[in-house]
């Protein structure tokens, strides 16, 4: 079939037309035991009024095939009756108006048909590429977590063992297995995230949320790549209830936490702060790295964006882009701040404060 | 309840898990019987006196919470549920099931054990009817009802006191926001989750040196709160 095709139609791809020629099959069938059907009635009766039969073959064509199909089966029944039927008999050329009008209907009829066939195919072929890039998502999930959690499972049994515990050479390995395998299920994460991003399948659960909660959730998933810093935490402790994704919103936190500990010089200073701004709570994360210019101010939010100032620092371009959209799914939005090159970035998170009464009944009075 | 070692019963379809897990139990003094289904851990659990169960979620032949609600009707033996990441909602509905804890994986052997201790520890309590609860610098006497915190009278609201009890009768495994609202509102207000927002803030603010970064009433994002355990 794929030998049908000239390579100089590249403009179909080379799979569509080898899968409209796939799907012809049926109608050209039926296009021949029509003919034959109408050339033996036609013994008896003048069947030449009767060619619009051949649109059930094009009709199959559209269904099965696309325009393409439909088309050359339209062409090909209309060439068909021409030579047979219409007046005079086996020459393809056509005389009476009728035929042309007949001509063109199919013609329409094809490409109408066909096209909408292919909408219905293509909207079914979509929420089939749904349903798989779910089912990878959880099973990527499933097959990467399951390895993971007994690499991570053992080091932590290893690292029970008094005999390693107390040995200065084998204890950090085990440590360092656990961080490393640590570190790998924030990367699965990242991949599952981005994919769920991608396709929009982020969906929020609001619940009520105690800013102070998020920051040291954040914090504390974070704890390793903060070890070896000073860390300041402001929390007022009147800040507004929010009604959000906390699982959402500390993800998205724990990204602005790990962006600051990975461009800020080891050991230099981080704050992590909460506070309310008018009607929205801000999760702030302040650092003394390099900090980045005006003009990247929007630009760090974007996928796969990385300032060329830090070509020597792995990363994906991925975090910043993830904290934005999961904060965004949450009715937020995000920020960025820096006095310029050198002198550390302030990111932040802002969340709308809800409503007084926001499906939020009055406290009950102690008895 | 068995005398010196307590028997840890693992459900879980991965060989490599659950050799792990035997090692970290029996590393403290813990004897493991293992199965890797449903059917063969419920049978297990029916025939053998154990002490704890840790149950995998992902089974291959039956749903987590279908064993969590048969093991129930009949023990009150502690149940750990081993999940993953995605199924928070999974979790919360085991947990309201019966399910005394759960660890995320991929999780570390230490944490499991802590949490396999103290319902080991909640269970041993209600059988000697020891009243006393430790977390921290936090003392709770469940038959006196007072509270302390580094040895100094802390006066709650009885709402407040209500809430810390239940929260102490569970020390070091998570109690889900339902159940506390069940249990000190009624239920009737199992939907008001600001309330207990708020008074969470009002206990921590009475018991936390720093109420904002809390070392006693710890929270588990999504599912609910844990008091934390022993000294």
């Amino acid at each position: 079939m794929l030998k049908a095709v000239p390579p100089s139609k590249a403009w179909l791809p080379a799979a569509t037309v080898a899968g409209a020629f796939a799907s012809m099959g049926l109608p050209l069938f039926l296009v021949a035991v029509l003919t034959v059907a109408l050339a033996a009635l036609g013994r008896f009766a003048n069947v030449d009024t009767v060619t619009t039969l051949y649109l059930i073959p094009v009709l199959v064509g559209a269904l099965r095939g696309g325009v393409f199909a439909a088309v050359t089966t339209a062409l090909v029944g209309l060439a068909v009756a021409a030579f047979f039927f219409y007046p005079p008999l086996y020459d393809f050329r056509v005389h009476s108006p009728v035929q042309i009008v007949d001509l063109v209907l199919f013609i329409i009829v094809a490409v109408v048909t066909g096209q909408l066939a292919a909408n219905v195919r293509r909207a079914k072929l979509r929420e089939q590429g749904e349903a798989l890039r779910e089912a990878l998502i959880g099973s990527v999930s499933h097959e990467l977590r399951t390895p993971l959690s007994t690499i991570l499972g053992s080091a932590s049994v290893l690292a029970q063992s008094p005999q390693i515990a107390r040995d200065e050479r084998l204890g950090p390995l085990v440590q360092g297995l656990r961080e490393e395998a640590e570190r790998l299920d924030g990367h699965i994460q990242n991949l599952i995230d981005a994919s769920r991003i991608s396709s929009e399948g982020i969906e929020p659960r609001s619940e009520w949320v105690d800013p102070a909660d998020v920051v040291n959730a954040a914090v504390d998933r974070k704890r390793a790549l903060l070890a070896d810093r000073r860390v300041g935490i402001v929390v007022p402790e009147d800040l507004p209830l929010l009604r959000v994704d906390a699982a959402l919103v500390e993800r998205a936190l724990g990204h602005l936490v790990e962006n600051a500990a990975k461009y800020s010089p080891p050991g230099s200073p981080i704050e992590i702060a909460a506070g309310q701004d008018g009607a929205m709570v801000t999760f702030a994360v302040r650092d003394e790295g390099s900090g980045f210019a005006a003009e990247e101010r929007d630009r760090i939010w974007e996928r796969f964006y990385r300032s060329p100032r830090h070509g020597d620092i792995a990363g994906s371009g991925l975090g910043l882009w993830i904290a934005r959209s999961l904060v965004e799914a949450c009715g937020g939005r995000v920020e960025a701040f820096s006095a310029g090159g050198g002198r550390g970035a302030t990111l932040s998170l802002h969340l709308p404060i809800p409503p007084p009464n926001d499906g939020k009944p009055d406290i009950p009075h102690e008895q | 309840m068995s005398s010196s070692r307590p028997v840890v019963l693992v459900i879980d379809d991965e060989a490599q898990i659950r050799r792990f897990l035997r090692a970290g139990f029996e590393l403290e003094q813990m004897s493991v019987l293992e199965a890797d289904n449903a059917a063969d851990g419920i049978r297990t659990a029916t025939l053998q006196p154990i002490d704890l169960m840790v149950v995998d979620l992902g089974l291959p032949d039956v749903d987590g919470a279908a064993i969590v609600e048969r093991v129930r009707a009949w023990s009150t033996v502690p149940i750990i549920v081993l999940s993953v990441r995605a199924s928070e909602q999974e979790k919360v509905r085991l947990l309201d099931l019966g399910a005394d804890d759960y660890v995320v994986k991929p999780f570390g052997m230490a944490e499991l054990l802590a949490r396999s201790r103290a319902a080991l520890r909640r269970q041993s309590r209600s059988a000697d009817g020891d009243h006393l609860v430790q977390a921290g610098p936090l003392v709770v006497d469940l038959a006196t009802r007072s509270v302390s915190v580094r040895g100094t009278k802390v006066q709650l609201s009885p709402k407040e006191y209500r809430l810390l009890q239940v929260l102490a009768q569970h020390a070091g495994n998570v109690v889900t926001h339902q159940h506390l609202l069940r249990e000190v509102w009624g239920v009737t207000h199992v939907r008001d989750a600001h309330y207990l927002r708020i008074f969470i803030r009002k206990l921590r603010h009475k018991i936390e040196e720093e109420p904002t970064r809390p070392r006693i009433l710890l929270t588990e994002l999504g599912v609910g709160y844990r008091l934390a355990q022993g000294p």
